[in-house]
Parts: C-alpha cells; structure tokens; sequence
C-alpha cells in the first residue's frame, strides 16, 4: 500500500555470503595489515573520529582491537534535525560495542536543534572545526577513503592541516573491502543501512546527516523522505528534547 | 452540491517519482483549483510568505471550497495506494540560467551538473478514494497531467482518469485502517503515529501534528 523499502533477511544474508568470501579472495585481510602498521606511527596523541557510519566504525574497530585500547573517541552529535534520534542512539551504542574501554568524547551542535540547521550549513562547518580545535589532539584519525571522490584521491593518506594532522587509515579500502570487514567482524553499523544499500546499491550507501539540504545537490533528501519520511517533520520541546 | 463515495483510478503512462511515501488526493485538488484561481500568476509565487497573504495581496477571487466532503477540518480524501517496489533514478540536471557562448566546464565549477536521485515506482494504477461530488471532481481531474514530483522529465504522465461510485466510504478509515494521516485527537484508538501535516497545503509546518500514520490501524471518535 505505502511505498517502502524493506530489507529481509534472505537479501541480507545473500549479501553476507557474499562479502565473507570476498574478504578471503580479494586481499583485505592484507590492506587491514597495513593499515594497522600505518596507524601505529601517528597513535599518540590521537583521536579517533567516529560519525558512526561504516568506513570510521571499520576504522574504529581496527584501531582498537589491533593497536591499543588506550584510545579517545571523538563523536559528533549533529542534533535532532540532522541526525534522527534512533539513529543516534544506535551509533553510540554501536561505539560503546566496539571499543568498550575507549574515552568517549560526544559533542552535540547546539544548532542542531533548530529546524533552520537543515538549511544553514554554513553555521555547522563553523561550529565543528571550533569543537575540534578545542579537544586540540595532534593527529585526527579519520574514516576518508580515496575512492569517495576525486578530491580525497588527491589529498594522500596524510594531511597536515594548521593545528592537526589528518591520519586516513582505511584510505586505500574499497567499499567492497569496508563491508566484507564489517561482515566478516560483525562490526555493527545502523540499520538504516541495508535500507540505503538495498535501494542504492552498496557502493552508494552512505550515512551523512539526513533531510539535509546542502546535499539537495545529489538528491539525498528525496531518498531520505521515502527510506526516513517519520523524521521528516520532528517536534522538538524548549529542553531541545525530541517529542 | 451532493456528495457519494468515490474509487479515482490513474491508469499511468509513465512510473510514478515521488517526494513521500505518498500522495494526497486532497492537495491534488486544492492545487488545481489554486493554479485555477491565479491564473498565470500562480507561476510568480513569491516565497516565504504565508499562502492567505499572497491570495489577499495579488487581489484574486479566493478558492472555492473543493468539491470534497468535510469531516472536522480534514477531507474526506484518501492518500495514494500505490502497490509496488520503489527504485532510484540517477540524472544530472544542467542549469536553468543562460549559458555562455564558448567553452564552459560542466564537471566543476559555476556550470556544474548537478547529480540527483529521485525514488520512482513503476506502477500500471494510482487508486485514491474520496467523498465528493463526481461531476466537479472530473473536470478538475481533467486538468491534473501527472501524478508525483519530476514530472517535466518525464514521470507520472497519466493514460486516463477513472472516477467510479462506490457503496462504502474509504476516504478517511476504511476496514479500520487510516487512509489518510489523521490527527490523534480525533482517534480513539491508534497502532502507529507520527508527525506529519495533516491538511492542505501540505509543505505548510502549522499543519503539522501528531496523526495516526496512514494504512496502520486505528479508530475514529
């Protein structure tokens, strides 16, 4: 009757079958290898950001099932507009599960609260790059990939920025190699997920901020308002709490 | 005016894109009649201004009352039942401004494509159901083209418009499920709610309310 994305068990597990057996034939226990030995050279005095999506959860748990419980987590709360609450509590539940005795750090933007920060992203570059001088660790270890775009490609697996360096540990992981990870570790990743990959396909499945119009510029809203069209329309009390 | 239950069928030339998991019959109406009443002026809307505001300034007789039967402030109009499987279309939309002569960049830069995605279902029907008047209700179909959003590339292009009589009234519940979001208030009792705007238009946030989510269970007052 409504139009709806449904994920069901037997596509999931195909996909499962499938992923488990590309991570022995396509070399990604190798890339894990070197990515934990190129890791280990920039760990002190790090933080690991985690948006929660899967290629920093995949970094995340390589990070820290391979070099060192020892490790601060830096996580972002984007505020209910942006981000829907169910998906929020999944992520950080899904941190706590992976990396248990890591510090957690959760910073939540304050705009995020406001129906206008859908529109207003200008606001959102400002305030986090602010948060990340605060928490003023030298190396940021971050879930880029070269393979996302041609800027990323260019950039290299280090960045040094003006008070930072930027550490890209998966940098060389394909999106076939970051889900027969997380399948073959079963590293958990929210569920909406599969209902992005299901109807975008794997290699487009991405979790970025939701209903958000700076990427109006590739359609992502209108994908949101069929898969997530409860969180469309949100009420938020004065205590910024969701209703 | 008399008002009798009605089954509307869009048989579809064309699949169906859509914005929301649905389509209002209710918004569909009211939006014909408002391009109906400001004429070439519906087409230099200016924004964020409130709609009774832009009908009372550009000085145009106000909308008639849709030919759709009333129950409290919602009509008696259902959503779309659209049965089938969502897919996405990718495509690259150009600029709409005018382009310089000579070379120009359309991978970066000013003149950038922009790369978009639109979920569409391909469907042969778009069933609606609805308490109104026939006859007023098949001319203002009449005008309606195409059904759901991207309709200049291309989706949603209507074959024909069916209106047929039928004994019971599906337009609010119908086997005791909504048929239509319908606020809380109104409902006795309730399986699913959610935020959603209740009432043409439907892009207007005043309308937004906690209502009983359309094809779940639930029981008028």
């Amino acid at each position: 009757m409504r139009v709806e994305v449904k994920v069901d068990r037997e596509w999931l597990e195909k996909w499962r079958n499938y992923f488990t057996e590309y991570y022995d034939i396509g070399g990604v226990e190798e890339k894990v290898r070197e990515a934990i030995s190129f890791t280990k050279l920039y760990i002190r005095d790090s933080i690991v950001a985690v948006s929660g999506g899967k290629d920093s959860m995949t970094m995340l748990h390589i990070v820290y099932n391979n070099i060192s419980h020892d490790i601060t987590v830096f996580h972002w709360d984007h505020g209910p507009w942006l981000m829907p609450r169910h998906i929020e509590n999944e992520i950080l539940e899904n941190i706590r599960k992976v990396a248990p005795k890591a510090r957690l750090v959760v910073k939540r933007y304050a705009y995020g609260a406001n129906p206008r920060s859908r529109i207003d992203y200008v606001k959102w570059y400002k305030a986090f790059f602010r948060t990340l001088e605060e928490i003023g660790a030298r190396h940021h270890l971050l879930g880029i990939r070269a393979e996302e775009s041609g800027n990323r490609r260019a950039r290299g697996s280090i960045v040094r920025k003006r008070k930072w360096i930027e550490v890209y540990p998966v940098y060389y992981f394909t999106w076939r190699d970051i889900w027969a990870y997380i399948f073959k570790h079963n590293v958990p990743v929210p569920r909406t997920y599969f209902k992005y990959a299901k109807m975008l396909g794997w290699s487009r499945a991405r979790l970025t901020t939701f209903h958000d119009q700076e990427f109006m510029k590739y359609g992502s809203p209108n994908i949101d308002s069929i898969i997530l069209w409860r969180n469309k329309s949100i009420m938020v009390d004065s205590s910024r709490k969701v209703l | 005016m008399s008002y009798v239950p009605l089954k509307i069928t869009f048989r579809m030339e064309t699949p169906v894109a859509l914005g929301f998991p649905w389509i209002s019959f209710d918004g569909l109406v009211l939006h014909v009649l408002l391009r109906e009443s400001l004429g070439e002026k519906y087409y230099y809307l200016p924004t964020k201004t409130p709609i009774e505001y832009i009908i009372k300034k550009l000085d145009v007789p106000m909308i008639h009352d849709p030919p759709l039967k009333k129950w409290r402030d919602l009509y008696v109009a259902s959503v779309s039942i659209i049965n089938g499987q969502p897919f996405v279309f990718h495509y690259f939309k150009r600029g709409d401004f005018r382009f310089p002569s000579g070379k120009i960049r359309r991978g970066s830069g000013f003149f950038k494509d922009f790369y978009l995605k639109i979920t569409y279902v391909p469907v042969r029907e778009v069933v609606f159901y609805a308490t109104g008047d026939p006859r007023e209700l098949a001319r203002i179909l009449g005008k309606v083209k195409a059904l759901g959003k991207d309709r200049n590339i291309g989706f949603g292009f209507i074959k024909e418009a069916r209106i047929e009589e039928v004994d019971y009234e599906a337009g609010l519940v119908w086997n005791n499920k909504c048929m239509r979001p319908i606020p809380v208030e109104y409902l006795k009792e309730y399986e699913d709610a959610a935020y959603l705007a209740y009432r043409p238009p439907y892009w207007d946030k005043r309308n937004i309310k906690l209502c009983g989510v359309p094809f779940t269970k639930c029981v008028l007052k």
